[in-house]
């Protein structure tokens, strides 16, 4: 089905081109074995490892949580599963359509092209992204290869890092981004590959992910980038891909550690599960996403109770989410059982910026340098 | 409710009137004594002096409440209840379908005024008994007629002339044709209280522009109000239990409100039958025996006792200690009581139940459907009508009909429509035994909400409750709530079940449907588009889908549409085979016996049993997805639905069928040998194919739940 590759010729954009018609290759054999199980009778059906808690397994080599072998079933038995099939292949259909003219797509705008799609339309942005996961996984392609991206996200980095990126225009600017870039840092792209982003120099020794953008702004502000030499990211929450991806890159080839600090409660650990063991939803690209080496920093349960942080009580959905991290293998160490087991039993949760109860400086004169000497990070 | 002890209606004259077991002694008032008294007088001659007789009439006016005129409201109500009541057994009498007409205005003589003018096409009332019927408590034909009627004692239409009369000082204005004469009378007649008797105001003759009938017009106190509790109310559920009548209701602002006919068929006179002695009580015995023109008590027995075969009177004379030839008129004292225990003792034919008129399920359905069918319930269960029973020598009956779902709301206690002798109730609803068997019914367990299991359930449905009988026990004698009686309870419990089951098979079959719709949605909409997705992605030909489709319903289904052409209506029936395998089925139809006669099948039945109103079908031989239709065609008169069908089909599992039933088991039917072989064909191919191993985990069920858990 994939057309014969054309004779290799001069190096315009030709030769990506048609990497990414190679790519669209697996999405067309799904559809041939479907078509295969309609012809002999049989009620049409995929297999999918399933993405969940209890389908993820540790990868020595790799050190990240990769999916398991168990597998699932998608059929058009039921409602649910024939749609989803459907959708499928309205979405095979568009991505070879998107091909064709050379364009590409966001999550959002996907979700929007599905109202033409009648009966397959999706009802929520979170169904059209798990089904281009879903894609992703029976290809074992990435979603950009399907021409599908995110929107731009803002997460951004502060810190003596000289880079090159290749812009729009195909033009490569080269810049520090402690030097070159204004207050809010600067912006990574959805595309942080090496096509896009390449490294050039760095006097950072370490590189401290942030979750919220006010300790980004009060770090950068009390000068800590280039006091302690430190590349500052912020996560913006539960990190993209790109920043996750990004995090990677700074760790393998510029051999920065990773610090992870956010706040104190149970959806702040799964951000930094996410950056270093691998997401669930993304077990099978975690060896492309995930930073084995990240450690985490703060704000611990202990955090909350030796610096005897403000803190709130711990809602009941905060309760919920320890109790199901309690079976989650990749909380399954001693640290993170104790530090939930305390957090379950203290009861409270707190915030990064709590630690302003004893003064703007606080925290990078005495919170983190205390922190990361502990951790032989400095 | 029973009135005994007074008979033949004693004009002016005590007597004891019994509603209930409470006895009301309808004699002299104690008047306190005074002053003026003379000293010397014993005190016996004192009282004495005082004691004077009272009439019925005089009893029931310082009583109101007992006949249902304690307020204004509720006065109309009773009114209009006692005019449509007589209307409708007068009717029913004579033959006639009923059309009756109620027009209630606001009258400006004084405050609270309201005229009510009730008219049927009934046969109408000779002159001479006008006064008696109008004019006079305890008057009537059906006291000692031992049936079923609306009305009984006589006392209800003379008692809304008498509250009339009484609040507004106005007689009442009857007009009455009978065919045979020429002209109408009009008289107007007030209740003479202290007498008991008619006082004919004024009497004319006029003529008139209808064949027959009788039109009441009275002028009382009263308050109209379209609640629960109305006219308005009133009239629908007579409707619904009189299919046959036409009603139309005037209101005070002019709103006309018509409930037309659903049902040309008069219902059959009950017949009048004898007392039966198991309920007999000593003083009814004594004055049968005193009325008896019969010298020996041989004849004068079997004569005026419903049940007594020669064998049982053998027996009852032995038991007793007497003697056939003894003089009934002369049996007394210790004999009399000997007699009645002998005769509640020996066993008895049972009473006739010829004497009961019960609705019939059809026609409960039909009613239902006439004044209900704005409200669109999906399901009209099938009416359930308990055989008669006796209860004090008297036999009764009880009648359930159930709608469910529809417009009704889905979160309120269930409406109880309640009925004794084709007449609502729509009063003390907490008090009626009517009630408490509803309540003591665990309806948890047929699929309606109900609070601990007892108590009114709540759920989209209507109850309807028929108790019919010759003697309906009231719980006083404005007759709104029936008395707590144990074998009506027990009849009613056993009904309201019956009917449940039905309920709960429904609401099974909505469930299966739900499901079914989604093996629809898939084989219909979505995979056809997989296919053609596949096809359009691959450049290869859309394959044929049906083992497909097969392989996901794995049922056969029955459809039924209704036809919508007036002229030709009917019903198709549309058998599909939806598994992997060829089917021979054998198709049966269950309807109302007087249906299987009136019907033109296409194709013809292969056989029929009109007496249990059944037809069956050898279907052919239908391969997968395969189908085949009945065309069912009857004439306009017919009036019938698809509701009145119940389908049953062998040749396939319960389980793999949709839309009909299982053939019961107690049909006792031999199948056709084709369909027999076809089933033991397919027992024999489902061993070989043993179980498909589908164990495999639903993908996307695993991901919602995943998702439930907040997996990042």
């Amino acid at each position: 089905m994939a057309p014969k590759k054309p004779p290799r010729s001069k190096k315009t954009t030709e030769p990506e081109e048609e990497v990414r018609v190679d790519a669209l290759a697996p999405t067309l054999e799904l559809a041939a074995q479907i078509h295969a199980q309609l012809t002999k009778g049989e009620v049409p059906r995929m297999r999918l490892p399933l993405r969940t808690k209890q389908n993820i397994q540790f990868q020595v080599k790799e050190g990240v949580w990769r999916l398991g072998r168990s597998t699932g079933t998608r059929s058009a038995r039921k409602l649910d599963g024939a749609l989803m099939l459907l959708r499928t292949f309205y979405l095979v259909d568009f991505i070879h359509e998107m091909a064709r003219d050379r364009k590409t797509s966001t999550l959002r705008e996907l979700y929007y092209i599905s109202e033409q799609w009648k009966d397959a339309k999706f009802h929520s942005e979170d169904e059209s992204n798990l089904l281009i996961e879903d894609l992703e996984v029976l290809c074992t392609r990435l979603r950009e290869d399907f021409r599908l991206h995110p929107e731009e996200n803002g997460a951004s980095v502060i810190g003596d890092l000289t880079l090159e990126e290749t812009n729009r225009k195909g033009v490569v600017k080269r810049f520090n981004c402690r030097d070159d870039v204004g207050d809010g840092g600067y912006a990574l792209p959805f595309n942080v590959e090496k096509e896009k982003i390449r490294f050039r120099a760095t006097g950072a020794k370490f590189v401290l992910a942030i979750e919220c953008g006010g300790m980004v702004d009060r770090l950068a502000e009390n000068g800590f980038d280039e006091e302690q030499n430190a590349l500052l990211l912020h996560l913006k929450g539960q990190p993209a891909r790109s920043t996750r991806r990004f995090l990677k890159r700074l760790n393998e080839e510029l051999k920065l550690p990773v610090v992870v600090f956010t706040d104190g409660d149970p959806w702040s650990f799964r951000i930094f599960a996410s950056v270093a063991y691998g997401a669930i939803k993304t077990a099978h690209i975690s060896h492309y996403l995930a930073t084995p080496g990240a450690e985490f920093l703060g704000v611990t349960a202990s955090d909350i109770e030796n610096y005897e942080l403000p803190s709130d009580a711990l809602t009941e959905q905060d309760t919920k989410a320890l109790h199901a991290m309690q079976s989650d293998p990749r909380f399954g160490t001693a640290e993170w059982r104790s530090e939930i087991d305390l957090m379950l039993k203290n009861g409270k949760k707190a915030e990064q910026q709590s630690l302003a109860k004893y003064g703007l400086n606080y925290v990078t004169e005495t919170y983190l340098p205390e922190k990361l000497a502990e951790m032989n990070v400095l | 409710m029973s009135l005994t002890g007074l008979r033949p209606a004693p004009v002016g004259r005590s007597g004891i009137v019994q509603i209930d077991g409470s006895n009301f002694l309808l004699i002299a008032r104690r008047v306190p004594k005074t002053r003026s008294m003379a000293r010397n007088a014993t005190l016996a001659e004192q009282l004495a002096s005082k004691q004077r007789e009272i009439s019925v009439a005089e009893f029931f006016e310082r009583n109101r409440q007992i006949l249902g005129f304690d307020n204004l409201q509720r006065a109309l109500l009773t009114a209009v209840k006692e005019c449509v009541d007589n209307a409708l057994d007068a009717c029913e009498e004579a033959g006639v379908l009923p059309d009756i007409s109620v027009d209630i205005a606001k009258d400006d003589s004084g405050p609270d005024r309201y005229r009510l003018v009730v008219a049927d096409n009934g046969p109408g009332i000779l002159r001479r008994e006008l006064p008696n019927v109008f004019g006079r408590l305890l008057y009537g034909s059906r006291f000692h007629a031992n049936r079923q009627s609306r009305g009984q004692q006589g006392i209800g239409i003379s008692a809304a002339v008498l509250y009339a009369g009484l609040t507004t000082a106005r007689p009442a204005k009857i007009t009455s044709k009978v065919e045979e004469e020429e002209a109408a009378h009009v008289l107007e007649i007030l209740v003479d209280t202290q007498r008991n008797l008619p006082k004919v105001v004024s009497d004319e003759l006029v003529l008139w522009d209808r064949l027959h009938g009788t039109q009441v017009e009275l002028l009382l106190k009263a308050r109209y109000v379209r609640a629960r509790q109305s006219p308005l109310e009133y009239l629908r559920g007579t409707a619904i239990v009189n299919p046959h009548a036409r009603l139309v209701l005037t209101e005070p602002d002019g709103t006309r409100i018509t409930f037309e006919r659903a049902s040309t068929e008069v219902p059959p006179v009950s017949k009048e039958v004898l007392p039966h002695p198991y309920g007999l009580e000593l003083g009814e015995l004594s004055a049968i025996l005193k009325q008896a023109r019969e010298k020996r008590l041989s004849e004068a027995l079997p004569k005026h006792l419903a049940g007594v075969t020669p064998r049982a009177l053998k027996e009852i004379l032995v038991q007793a200690g007497l003697s056939g030839r003894d003089d009934p008129a002369r049996i007394h004292g210790t004999e009399l009581e000997a007699l009645l225990t002998a005769l509640h003792a020996v066993s008895l034919l049972p009473p006739s139940a010829e004497s009961l008129s019960p609705i019939g399920s059809i026609l409960i359905k039909r009613g239902l459907r006439n004044v209900l069918g704005e409200l669109r319930p999906d399901f009209y269960a099938p009416p359930v009508s308990r055989p008669p029973k006796i209860r004090a020598g008297a036999p009764f009956l009880v009648e359930v009909g159930l709608v469910y779902g529809g417009a009704l709301p889905p979160d309120q206690p269930i409406q109880l429509l309640r009925f004794a002798n084709r007449v609502p109730l729509l009063f003390q609803q907490g008090a009626c035994a009517i009630t408490s068997a509803v309540e003591t019914v665990d309806w948890r367990r047929y699929g309606l909400d109900q609070r601990g299991g007892q108590g009114l359930p709540t759920g989209p449905c209507i109850l309807l409750v028929h108790v019919a009988s010759t003697r309906v026990p009231f719980t006083s004698e404005s007759k709104e709530a029936v008395a707590e009686d144990s074998e009506i309870v027990k009849e009613l419990q056993l009904a309201l079940q019956a009917i449940a089951r039905h309920l709960k098979s429904h609401i099974s079959r909505q469930v299966r449907r739900e499901f079914a719709s989604e093996k629809f949605t898939i084989i219909r909409r979505i995979l056809p588009q997989i296919a053609e997705k596949a096809s359009h992605l691959t450049g290869k030909p859309v394959p044929d889908l049906t083992p497909v489709i097969t392989e996901i319903m794995n049922v056969v289904t029955l459809e039924t549409t209704l036809s919508e052409k007036e002229a030709a209506p009917g019903l198709t029936v549309t058998i599909t085979n939806y598994t992997p395998r060829a089917r021979v089925l054998e198709l049966f139809a269950e309807m109302p016996p007087e249906l299987t006669a009136a019907l033109r099948p296409v194709p013809a039945p292969d056989g029929t049993d009109p007496a249990l109103g059944r037809a069956w079908w050898t279907l052919p031989k239908l391969l997968p997805n395969g189908r085949t239709e009945i065309q069912l065609r009857w004439s306009k008169a017919q009036e019938c639905d698809a509701s009145d069908f119940d389908w049953y089909v062998a040749g396939v599992d319960e389980s793999h069928l949709l839309g009909a039933d299982a053939l019961p088991g107690d049909w006792e039917v031999r199948l056709p040998r084709q369909v027999v072989e076809a089933v033991e064909a397919a027992e024999v191919a489902g061993v070989v194919q043993g179980g498909t191993g589908e164990t495999e985990v639903d993908y996307d069920g695993a991901e919602k739940a995943a998702a439930l858990e907040e997996d990042d």
